[in-house]
């Protein structure tokens, strides 16, 4: 595991695509700022690995803001866990974490998220949402959220769902003359966009070009 | 007159339910039909059976677009066919903006007669063009399909929409309903422009009111899953003064 501080007033912004497995601990001193994005969308890699990502936070200082967003677009028989460990030690800072799961065929995906806002952590505001597309009757979606809250000034929320295409939004652009194949890939393509949209351009990894052309290239 | 839609002792159910129970109508090019009936008659069942909804099942009976097996088709075929619905209650589709929406369905519509894509320029002149006939706003274009429209505009969306398509068969599912006077004389002005002697139209209402601006050429009563009676526009004033008690 790769234990990092950022001390006061520091900011870590950084993409994570296509690792083949993510163990970070960051230490959070007051003030400082980390915006984290993962992207799995590899199908071309070896099936029998599992992708693995762990991201652990301590809010350790007053006033940090963490944000974790998460993609993950799997096909075949891939398997992605990724686990989010928040925990607000201290409080005035806030937490956003928007995870995401596109799953095809026979693929299996995992979410575990840990939100932990301690006694002290007052005036805390967290929000963690897990959403979860399932394309096909074969793959598998688990989800966990855990939160443990003991301070009571704060702000919390947090959402999981988990479905299927919208069958009357594919009716209704079949009905405008849109194939059924290219209809659902403007869903699915809908559907990552809000987790995409989050990274800024200056971060955006040319190897990421590809998947975002493709979006384009369908919806331009 | 060429006949372009013809429906054929239709039957169709929902959930094993029968709701049309032997409809017979013809359409020929240039008219305007509009067909009128109680709550629950089937007038919506007609709509999504015509445009192949697969929550419908279709039991007896053949429909034929400019001849050819309109039921065979998938829904998409239809489409690029000509055949369009406005939708009673148009769908919020979050994320796909008006623009790769409209534009995917112009261009699919174009590959189906095997004409080139429009340019990206070709295009949004087109949506610039038809948006002035409906009094649609241009931050349309990115926005998300419906999301967060109110109803007045989803209904000017759907004509919006029917005019970038230019179906030979519109379908009007209770396009009058939930808009205000304004809104529906847009709308309806929008219908009106958008007929030429090739291209036919169904208008589905509840009331008279939108004939006033639409004006049909033939009032049908749907009623129990069948066309009961057929007048010309007098018959709707006649329904909207007795009601369609003596049908039900």
């Amino acid at each position: 595991m790769d234990t990092s501080v950022l001390h006061k007033g520091e900011r870590l912004e950084k993409v994570f695509l296509n690792e083949p497995s993510l163990d970070l601990h960051l230490v959070q001193e007051a003030g400082s700022c980390v915006r984290i994005y993962v992207i799995n969308f590899d199908s071309s890699r070896s099936r029998d690995l599992e992708v693995f990502n762990r991201i652990a936070i301590d809010q350790a200082g007053e006033g940090c803001e963490t944000e974790i967003y998460a993609l993950a677009y799997l096909k075949g028989d891939e398997k992605v866990t990724t686990e989010t460990h928040v925990t607000h030690a201290v409080g005035g800072g806030s937490s956003n974490q928007l995870i995401k799961f596109v799953l095809d065929d026979k693929s299996q995906g995992r979410f575990l998220g840990e939100l932990k806002i301690a006694q002290d952590a007052q005036k805390t505001e967290a929000h963690q949402t897990n959403r979860n597309l399932l394309l096909s009757e074969d793959a598998e979606m688990r989800t966990q959220p855990q939160l443990e809250i003991y301070a009571d000034d704060v702000q919390a929320t947090h959402g999981a769902s988990t479905g299927q295409l919208d069958e009357a939004a594919l009716f209704y652009m079949q009905q405008r003359g849109i194939g059924k194949q290219k209809a659902r890939q403007l869903l699915v393509n809908a559907f990552m966009k809000e987790v995409l949209d989050k990274i800024p351009d200056s971060l955006i990894p040319d190897s990421l070009t590809p998947l975002l052309d493709s979006i384009d290239g369908v919806v331009q | 007159m060429a006949k372009l839609l013809e429906i054929i002792n239709l039957h169709a159910s929902i959930g094993g339910k029968e709701i049309l129970k032997g409809l017979n109508l013809v359409i020929n090019e240039g008219e305007t039909h509009a067909i009128m009936g109680p709550n629950g008659a089937g007038k919506s069942t007609l709509s999504a059976v015509l445009t192949g909804n697969p929550a419908y099942e279709v039991t007896a009976g053949e429909v034929r677009l400019r001849g050819e097996n309109l039921l065979a088709m998938e829904p998409e075929i239809r489409a690029r066919a000509g055949v369009f619905l406005s939708f009673q209650y148009p769908v919020e589709i979050p994320g796909v903006s008006m623009t790769n929406f409209m534009r995917t369905a112009i261009n699919e519509k174009r590959a189906y007669e095997g004409k080139e894509p429009l340019s990206a320029k070709e295009f949004l002149l087109l949506m610039r063009e038809k948006k002035k006939l409906l009094e649609l706003p241009d931050k349309l274009n990115n926005r998300s399909v419906n999301e967060g429209f109110s109803g007045g505009e989803k209904k000017k969306n759907e004509i919006f929409q029917m005019a970038m398509l230019e179906p030979c068969l519109a379908i009007l599912d209770e396009t009058d309903s939930g808009l205000d006077i304004d809104a529906l004389r847009i709308v309806a002005e929008g219908v009106n422009r958008l007929k030429t002697p090739q291209n036919a139209a169904i208008v589905i209402t509840h009331y008279q009111r939108l004939l006033d601006y639409i004006v049909p050429d033939f009032v049908h009563v749907l009623a129990d899953g069948r066309i009961v009676k057929t007048g010309d526009k007098s018959l709707a004033l006649e329904l909207e003064k007795h009601g369609y008690e003596r049908f039900a």
